[in-house]
């Protein structure tokens, strides 16, 4: 199981002392923050795609994830979220497939539709069209990852001609993609159907509804015969603030979360903890937290952590960073790996990518021969053809009469 | 046959709570008197008041919010009432009805009623929820009740209030039972009176809205419910 930090790059006032980052410095904390993660030993690093104040996450997330790449060994880059709706798949094609060979493979992405309105027609899209453009972009993303000279029409975009994406992916191995969504069960059907993973980043809504979208994934998945639903891909978030006392936690961390954007100024941070997976305390409450998730998700093979937003100083991130690689994280992964399934798979990496394609085990968009989907879609076609063929049967019939009663008279 | 009552009483017992009382009181005597089994719950909006402005301005869904709109999707019928400010509905009662689910409501039988000073206030369930309920495809009877001080004040208010209680109750009761397909003899477990004397006598046409046609709150999360992916592609 792997185990990350996800940020936003939100450049908010610190409530406690009333000053605010430049730019400059929170993208170079970003870095510094990517770097010590893997220092500290946690395995991913994600990033928010944004285009407004008071983000300063990446328009292009691979320009970011490129320069950690190059100041990283093994840390796995990941986006939380790539903006399928208003980036052109095949730019994103195009800068994810050179940003896998700039990593050696270490990137994969998670998609997401972004949710104010009006970014969207700052790249001529319309937020009316959300779902739909989440659909067809993917699937031309898909596409141009995997079919040299393509040619493809769609709604939403100029059609391509013969097209193929520069550079290929690497060792012919698209990055994995995850597909987030806090509360469409269309994006969890979408990336069963692919066989692709599932991320619910579990930090604004109430635990059971983030089950009900897990489950509903689970089953999807099974139905489209990628494995059995507890072998899907599933990545949830969780916010975290630590300190060695649990009350010292909270009262440090009350400001911050009062004032938040998203949810500052609406409910207390007890009624917020107890209902969502937001856990303000000690090491060991993270731990406990943490573990109940696997209670109502099953096993699963990413946990992201959001530690770095509201406004709390570099300083006091970076030792929440400490916290989680030097006491929850190790306990989470010997936790974890108890009573876990031997076939349940772990994360997907370049490497287990490249020799399920060598070995011809990559997923069938739909579900292959042998999947529940499968069948019923042979069981449909054959409904259809004995509809088409008793049609005929009766027109023939008819038509017979017809002629037979002409003879008579 | 389940009777919900949402009512916005903000002081405990409110004339608002009163005629929210009355409404279920008179629908449920008429559908016991058409052989069917009620049941009647209530949910007073004020003890949402955090909640619904929790929702409004952070998208938090707080557990008690999600019950309440559960209740709502589950109900066979409701009965909604507010007092009237200023001649529109109290903003808390309004808020309760606009985060709601937009399939929550969709094909449910809704009874407006609203409370005020004056007589002046009356049209506030007409011109404010009737639009709105309307909007979230909830099937709003004919009749709507409001009741001002003189209604409780004077024996002639009383009895023309107790008439339009009665006879929206009654409203409520016989669209509810014909949009469920329920009779005294299928679904009464009390059911003495006979079915020609009840509701479906009252409905020759049978509207085909059952409740499995009926959408939850969550349903939209039922792996047997949703749209296949392929039928997404297509567009």
């Amino acid at each position: 199981m792997e185990f990350g930090i996800f940020t936003i790059g939100d450049v908010t006032t610190d409530p406690t002392d009333g000053t605010t980052i430049s730019e400059r410095q929170r993208i170079k904390n970003t870095v510094e923050l990517a770097k010590k993660a893997e220092e500290v030993g946690l395995d991913v690093f994600a990033t928010g795609q944004h285009h407004n104040p008071p983000f300063v996450a990446p328009a292009n997330p691979p320009v970011l994830l490129a320069n950690i790449a190059a100041q990283t060994e093994k840390l796995q880059l990941s986006t939380a979220t790539t903006l399928i709706t208003t980036t052109d798949p095949v730019r994103i094609a195009e800068d994810y497939s050179y940003a896998q060979h700039l990593a050696d493979g270490r990137l994969d992405l998670i998609m997401g539709r972004g949710n104010t309105g009006p970014v969207y027609p700052w790249f001529g899209k319309d937020i009316r069209a959300g779902i739909p453009l989440a659909v067809e972009n993917y699937n031309l993303l898909y596409r141009l990852w995997r079919e040299k000279n393509l040619d493809w029409e769609g709604k939403f975009r100029t059609p391509l001609n013969g097209f193929t994406v520069t550079p290929w992916p690497l060792d012919d191995v698209p990055p994995f993609v995850w597909h987030g969504s806090i509360r469409s069960p269309e994006i969890a059907e979408q990336a069963a159907y692919y066989g692709d993973g599932f991320f619910h980043n579990n930090i604004f809504w109430p635990t059971s509804h983030t089950a009900r979208m897990v489950q509903l994934y689970r089953q999807r998945y099974e139905y489209y015969g990628h494995g059995r639903a507890d072998q899907a891909i599933v990545g949830l978030g969780g916010q975290v603030f630590m300190r060695k006392n649990s009350q010292d936690a909270v009262k440090e961390f009350r400001p911050y979360f009062d004032n938040a954007p998203v949810y500052g100024h609406g409910p207390s941070l007890e009624d917020f903890a107890k209902q969502t997976p937001l856990t303000v305390g000690s090491p060991q409450e993270v731990i406990e937290r943490t573990l109940s998730f696997r209670d109502w998700a099953g096993d699963y093979q990413r946990q992201m952590f959001l530690i770095d937003h509201a406004g709390l100083p570099h300083k006091t991130v970076l030792e929440q960073l400490d916290l989680l690689g030097e006491e929850v994280v190790p306990v989470l992964r010997k936790e974890f790996a108890k009573n876990r399934p031997a076939d349940v798979p772990d994360a997907p990496t370049h490497e287990s990518l490249v020799l399920r394609h060598k070995e011809g085990r990559d997923p069938i968009p739909g579900g292959g021969p042998g999947s529940q989907a499968y069948k019923d879609r042979e069981a449909r076609a054959a409904e259809a053809e004995q509809a088409r063929q008793e049609a005929a049967k009766a027109d023939a019939e008819k038509k017979a009469e017809a002629e037979t009663g002409a003879q008579t008279e | 046959m389940k009777i919900l009552a949402v009512t916005t009483s903000l002081s405990e017992d409110s004339t608002t709570q009163k005629l929210s009382d009355r409404i279920v009181d008179a629908a449920a005597s008429a559908g016991r008197a058409a052989g069917l089994t009620v049941e009647t719950d209530h949910i007073n909006v004020r003890s949402l008041s955090t909640a619904l402005t929790d929702m409004a301005l952070t998208g938090f869904r707080s557990e008690e919010l999600e019950e309440a709109y559960r209740k709502v999707a589950e109900a066979d019928a409701i009965v909604t009432v507010t007092p009237v400010y200023k001649v529109a509905p109290v903003g808390l009662h309004t808020l309760f009805w606009q985060l709601i689910d937009e399939k929550a409501l969709a094909g449910t039988p809704v009874l407006i009623a609203s409370t005020g000073g004056t007589s002046r206030h009356s049209l506030a369930g007409e011109t404010a929820m009737r639009p709105m309920l309307s909007y979230l495809k909830g099937i709003v009877v004919p009749t709507t009740v409001f009741a001002a001080t003189d209604d409780w004040g004077s024996a002639e208010g009383g009895r023309a209030l107790n008439s339009r209680v009665r006879q929206a109750g009654e409203e409520l009761v016989a669209l509810t039972a014909s949009i469920r397909g329920l009779t005294g003899g299928e679904s009464g477990e009390d059911g003495e009176v006979d079915g020609n004397e009840g509701p479906d006598s009252l409905a020759p046409h049978r509207i085909t809205i059952g409740r499995g046609e009926k959408r939850g709150v969550d349903d939209e999360f039922d792996p047997n419910r949703i749209t296949p992916f392929a039928q997404l592609l297509e567009g």
